[in-house]
């Protein structure tokens, strides 16, 4: 991929910059419907979309998209260009390459690509929450900021909920760990169980186990009464009596 | 053995109503009418005896002394945990 960058920027540099004279000249020829003026003035000035997507490069979409919509972000200026408001044509594009590098930024930066009308509703919102801030020194409830954007509160919610900042389980935890640990080594899943926990339980359980071999059958029978554990009656392997206690039984006439 | 004084007031019986479990006055009918003569205090005694059996083991593991078996056994904090444990992990006792 850097090879291919490296070409594209050594493929650009052989366009020549225009003077102020012939981007006139230019800008009257597209308007007569010149293609060729029009893929002559595009070139001048891929030079110009590079530099602006340079600027975004850590905001994190690849550099060959930033490229792709500042040069998007060009061929509307060429196409909007009005020569005869007098101003330099850099002047005019640097302000629609931005728009249109920002607006990929904003849609891609995250997991989510969120719609250009819910990243709208979240400017808006952010705005409100400014100017509501300066003038009452404490936060709007959601409702208030819905009410002011114009949406119901759920929409609100959900929209900013979209666009809460994702992080990557790969991602190292701090600068400081050199990288060695990730989220995905500490963070658990939301169905998995503590291996501590587990541990403690299997330690109890056998303990437990070991414990109550050590009841007598009446001990045995109270607790499992006293807890409404239900036993077979029928089931004398699983729950046996002593030969002491089956004497006593058969002594008291018993079955 | 007693209850510690205000120690019902604190933690209350373990809630074996809620469990299908029965009362000491219950146990001790169905005992008699198994051939196993007892009054609901015997019950009782015979239940305390288990849950210390119990919880003999389980303190030594914890490090705790002999002294406190009687005061663990007595919890219903503890006995609820043993029928939780019992049920759950399908001990048959």
């Amino acid at each position: 991929m850097v090879q291919v960058l490296e070409n594209y920027f050594s493929e650009v540099g052989k366009h020549n910059l225009l003077s102020r004279s012939e981007e006139v000249e230019l800008a009257k020829a597209i308007e007569a419907g010149d293609q060729r003026a029009r893929d002559r003035m595009i070139q001048a000035n891929l030079r110009l979309a590079i530099s602006i997507a340079k600027n975004f490069r850590d905001k994190g979409c690849s550099f060959e998209d930033l490229i792709q919509e500042s040069n998007i972000g060009l061929i509307r200026a060429v196409d909007r260009f009005d020569w005869r408001k007098g101003f330099k044509f850099s002047t005019y594009a640097v302000w629609w390459i931005r728009q249109a590098v920002q607006s990929h930024v904003a849609g891609q930066s995250g997991a989510i690509k969120m719609p250009t009308s819910a990243r709208a509703v979240m400017y808006k919102a952010y705005k409100f929450r400014e100017e509501y801030l300066e003038a009452f020194k404490c936060e709007p409830t959601p409702e208030e900021v819905a009410a002011a954007v114009g949406i119901p509160v759920e929409t609100l919610k959900a929209i900013r909920k979209s666009g809460a900042p994702q992080i990557s389980l790969d991602r190292p935890i701090s600068k400081d760990d050199s990288g060695s640990r990730t989220f995905a080594e500490i963070v658990g899943g939301l169905d998995e169980r503590d291996p501590g926990d587990e541990m403690d339980k299997v330690v109890i359980r056998d303990t437990l186990i070991a414990a109550l071999k050590a009841l007598s059958s009446r001990e045995e029978k109270i607790i499992r009464l006293r807890f409404g554990l239900s036993e077979d009656i029928a089931d004398h392997i699983n729950f046996p009596i002593t030969n002491k206690e089956r004497k006593e039984l058969i002594k008291r006439g018993a079955k | 053995m007693s209850m510690p004084k205000g120690f019902k007031a604190d933690n209350g019986y373990a809630t074996v109503g809620e469990r299908g479990g029965k009362g000491y006055r219950e146990i001790a009918e169905i005992m008699t009418v198994d051939g196993f003569p007892m009054k609901h205090s015997a019950a009782r005694n015979y239940f305390l005896s288990g849950m210390r059996k119990l919880a003999a083991p389980i303190c030594e593991m914890h490090g705790l002394s002999k002294d406190e078996v009687d005061r663990i056994a007595l919890d219903p904090r503890f006995q609820e945990s043993i029928a939780d444990i019992i049920e759950e992990e399908g001990i048959l006792l």
